[in-house]
């Protein structure tokens, strides 16, 4: 069964007005149910914080068809966005820096969302945000009665990688025990049925021990020939095997799915479908309005295409740039996190890979203000990797670049799928 | 064309400073096949707006052995018709991969630009900031500029800049197969450089067969009578110069290949370092890669010591001068002095002999190198050349490597063309279409 086709059939013939029940017919990939099926409108927070892993959403939302996508900054989860949304996807990054940019206003945004009903599905530093936490920032999402497992008082001798392996977390240490593929186990509750076994990559990820008010869907249940042991192996299966890998909690009329590893990414079909599982399973029960974009933000013709090579031309730039950079040994730290060159194709190839769509299609569906802001920021990209090389090339640092660099790869990709999915989710022609 | 092509025919208009695509029709290729066959038939198409065609061969890039060339095609202003040069190294590569099979340049910019192909995107670019600069600065700048070293460059010198009939369009930092002046035709059109780079991919119709055979025919080549030799010395110890590899040994530090081609036809030499280093070069420029053959034969004969030679044909490069031209020129004045023929470059002057009705490039000698071809009597070599530098023209195959290669027979070529791109190209086609270009 190819689980991403079932989910897209879902999702077109939802698009089409047909009515679906779970587990009926084309939607036999859920669990049965006797309500009916719609399509969600789901928040992907691409904030200050983030690294790449939100792109993975991305990802799986668009090769399931689920096109009504909004990205989104904390400025809009602070102005009331989440309000027309039933589903808000939070992937990993540098979980302070997340809690920090959203702020007390963000924290309680996201709260009211998921007590008036709202879905929040958290992976990775998404999964630590609303664990209960005295720490300066995250104190303001104490959402759920969830401990975490791999905390320790003293930091774990590192095997390998030792930025990767631990981190600061007030007077305690995180650490994590393993990189790359995992085992799973699922407790066969719904909605995760259909798969007892299952692999999904951890990267720093939570083991979480939960309390009685929530359930677990799934246990760490062992490793792989790809898992990568960052300490001791006694240690590792100490810390993981047994413990919640992922866990639903009710909040109000809502609910959090907490994923330890990133359930979302792109290799893992399994861990997807568990992903699509519990948005339609969870989403919100009722919604307001969806902001729809008038006819003047549908450009055809000269104008779409003209859009369409202009950030073709700053893409194709920017990714010759980045090939280049990636044979120089250099890394960058920003907030906890390092990374390296390798990250900065990532975001372009989130972009390259669907501009061809674009030029294909007859129409591309975005504001006159997008437009320009999706090839300035395009530029910019494209005049910092130039100076960083040039920088690389006279040995000189490039650290500030690197933090002004991701930043605004960031609000790239951003835009850009914006643009994307509100072309194609609104059926303009694809 | 679905299959080893990108499908796209760019034309560049430098009078009004726009671009545009036409695809690349499968008539088209069927009736011209590739290379100089198609640029050949743009030239007709284009001619009263002065053309500049730059092709690529159905083979270009892909893993088929040498599959490295690409041309430029252009009426030659030392012969006043169309005559085609080849352009290897990485460039010629490159080409394909920007997403261009071919690319027409129309007319004349009002300012200096240059143009930069990349993945599908073609930009015409403002040159003010290198003109009058020389070749490797050039390179080195367009580099700089767009941030990446593995860009490709056709460059002119200050030569072309000039209107030399001698000024050459080189690859890079180094001389290239261009003796028809076609620097000064990119000069009079105010275009400095293209530009190349592209990470796209090519398909292939019939994939697993066509690459299973590719390697088959390298492993052919590798046990072949060009096992055990490389370099420009054993090119030219197989040309009568039996003290060559003496005459170099002082200079010689590496030898380098061209795309996919399974002999390197280059050599790099240290002029201002020890080349027995096994060290970084100090120096920022160590030497120079002879990649003319024909320029360096005719030093050597001049009576130039191989340091000396590199000399001069570095000066060359630099300038965007043709050295074979050079080497010919002052070959007739007996000067050996090299700083004295650096000097002399600026403003060089001379006529330099083209056979009649030449086509393709003397940059390649007029024998086979190491490989038996069957040849005997002397009409029967040049038509032999000429057919075999066609070939290789037409399908993007190395034009020095089509002379050392009898394995890569034009039976060989049309099967893995047609297994490439799903055509069936027959050997009654190939005989005209080189009749066509030859005429």
């Amino acid at each position: 069964m190819n689980l991403y086709h079932s989910y897209a059939t879902i999702n077109q013939k939802l698009a089409q007005g047909v009515e679906l029940h779970y587990g009926e017919e084309e939607a036999s990939v859920l669990p049965r149910d006797p309500r009916p099926l719609r399509i969600p409108r789901i928040g992907v927070y691409a904030g200050t914080g983030t690294s790449h892993s939100w792109l993975w959403f991305a990802e799986l939302f668009d090769r399931m068809s689920f096109h009504e996508i909004l990205f989104m900054t904390e400025d809009m989860v602070r102005d009331g966005f989440l309000e027309s949304l039933d589903v808000f996807a939070m992937s990993g990054g540098d979980t302070i820096r997340i809690a920090e940019w959203l702020g007390q206003e963000g924290g309680r945004a996201i709260e009211s969302f998921i007590r008036e009903g709202g879905l929040y599905i958290g992976s990775c530093a998404g999964a630590y945000l609303p664990l209960k936490s005295s720490k300066q920032h995250l104190d303001r999402f104490n959402f759920v009665d969830i401990k975490i497992a791999n905390l320790s008082k003293t930091r774990p001798e590192a095997k390998r990688m030792g930025r990767k392996a631990s981190t600061n977390y007030g007077c305690d240490f995180v650490y994590h025990p393993v990189r790359e593929d995992v085992c799973l186990r699922t407790t066969g509750k719904e909605p995760f049925t259909g798969f007892e076994y299952f692999r999904a990559p951890l990267y720093g990820g939570p083991s979480m021990v939960t309390s009685r008010d929530s359930d677990v869907l799934a246990y760490y249940d062992g490793f792989t020939e790809k898992t990568l042991f960052l300490v001791e192996e006694s240690l590792a299966e100490e810390t993981l095997l047994g413990k919640v890998a992922a866990a639903r909690t009710a909040m109000g009329d809502g609910h959090l799915y907490l994923f330890g590893p990133h359930f979302e990414h792109p290799l893992f079909p399994i861990a997807n479908h568990l992903v699509a599982a519990a948005i339609f399973w969870d989403m919100k029960k009722g919604r307001k309005n969806w902001k729809s974009l008038d006819s003047e933000s549908i450009l055809e013709g000269p104008a779409k295409e003209k859009l369409v090579r202009d950030i073709k031309r700053e893409i194709s730039n920017s990714r010759i740039v980045a090939v280049g950079l990636e044979a120089i040994p250099v890394q960058w730290i920003i907030g906890c996190k390092t990374y390296e060159p390798e990250k900065i194709r990532v975001f372009l190839e989130a972009i390259w890979k669907r501009i061809n769509t674009l030029e294909r299609s007859r129409s591309v569906c975005a504001q006159s203000e997008t437009c320009e802001e999706v090839v300035v920021t395009a530029s910019r990209v494209t005049r910092l990797l130039r100076q960083m090389k040039s920088r690389m090339d006279d040995h000189s640092d490039t650290q500030d670049l690197a933090w002004d660099l991701f930043d605004s790869l960031r609000r790239l990709a951003m835009i850009f799928l914006q643009i994307y999915f509100d072309s194609f989710g609104r059926s303009l022609d694809s | 064309m679905d299959y080893l092509s990108s499908n796209k025919i760019l034309i560049v208009d430098l009078n009004t400073g726009e671009t545009s695509e036409d695809a690349l029709d499968d008539d088209l290729v069927s009736q011209k096949i590739g290379g100089v066959g198609i640029t050949s038939s743009l030239y007709e198409t284009y001619k009263d707006r002065d053309p500049v065609i730059l092709g690529t061969g159905l083979l270009t890039g892909t893993l088929f052995p040498a599959s490295a060339l690409s041309v430029i095609s252009a009426k030659s202003p030392r012969t006043g018709y169309l005559t085609h040069s080849p352009f290897t190294l990485k460039a010629g590569m490159e080409l394909k991969y920007t997403g261009f099979d071919y690319v027409v340049i129309l007319g004349r910019s009002e300012n200096p630009v240059f143009l930069w192909l990349h993945d599908g995107v073609a930009d015409i670019l403002d040159a003010a900031e290198l003109w009058g600069k020389d070749v490797w600065n050039t390179t080195d700048l367009l580099r700089k500029s767009m941030g990446d070293d593995l860009i490709q460059t056709l460059v002119i010198g200050p030569a072309g800049e000039e209107g030399s009939d001698l000024a050459q369009v080189c690859v890079n930092y180094w001389a290239n197969g261009d003796c028809w002046g076609f620097g000064k035709v990119l000069g009079e059109k105010n275009l400095k450089a293209v530009a190349l780079r592209g990470m796209g991919l090519l398909e292939i119709s019939d994939a697993e067969d066509f690459v299973d055979q590719c390697f088959e025919i390298f492993e052919a080549i590798k046990g072949s009578a060009l096992e055990g030799k490389r370099g420009v010395e054993d090119i030219l110890i197989a040309l009568g110069e039996s003290d060559a590899r003496e005459w170099l040994a002082p200079v010689v530090h590496r030898h380098s290949a061209c795309y996919n081609t399974p002999y390197p036809t280059n050599t790099f030499i240290y002029l201002n370092e020890d080349p027995t280093t096994l060290t970084e070069p100090a120096e920022p420029e160590p030497g120079f890669m002879i990649t003319d053959i024909g320029a360096l034969l005719a030093l050597k004969k001049s009576g130039l010591s191989a340091a000396d030679a590199g000399h001069v044909l570095r000066a060359c490069a630099r300038r965007g001068v043709d050295p074979a031209a050079v080497a010919e020129i002052i070959g007739k004045t007996g000067q050996k002095d090299p700083k004295a023929i650096e000097q002399s470059l600026e403003g060089l002057q001379g006529t330099v002999a083209v056979p009649q009705g030449a086509k393709f490039s003397s940059w390649v000698p007029q024998n086979p190198i190491f490989g038996d071809f069957g040849l005997s009597g002397e009409s029967s070599l040049r038509d032999w050349w000429v057919r075999r530098q066609a070939v290789a023209y037409l399908f993007g195959i190395h034009p020095i490597f089509a002379n050392m290669s009898p394995e890569l027979s034009e039976e060989v070529i049309l099967e893995m063309v047609n297994k490439g791109t799903g055509l069936d190209l027959s050997q009654e086609t190939l005989d005209q279409v080189i009749e066509d270009i030859c005429s």
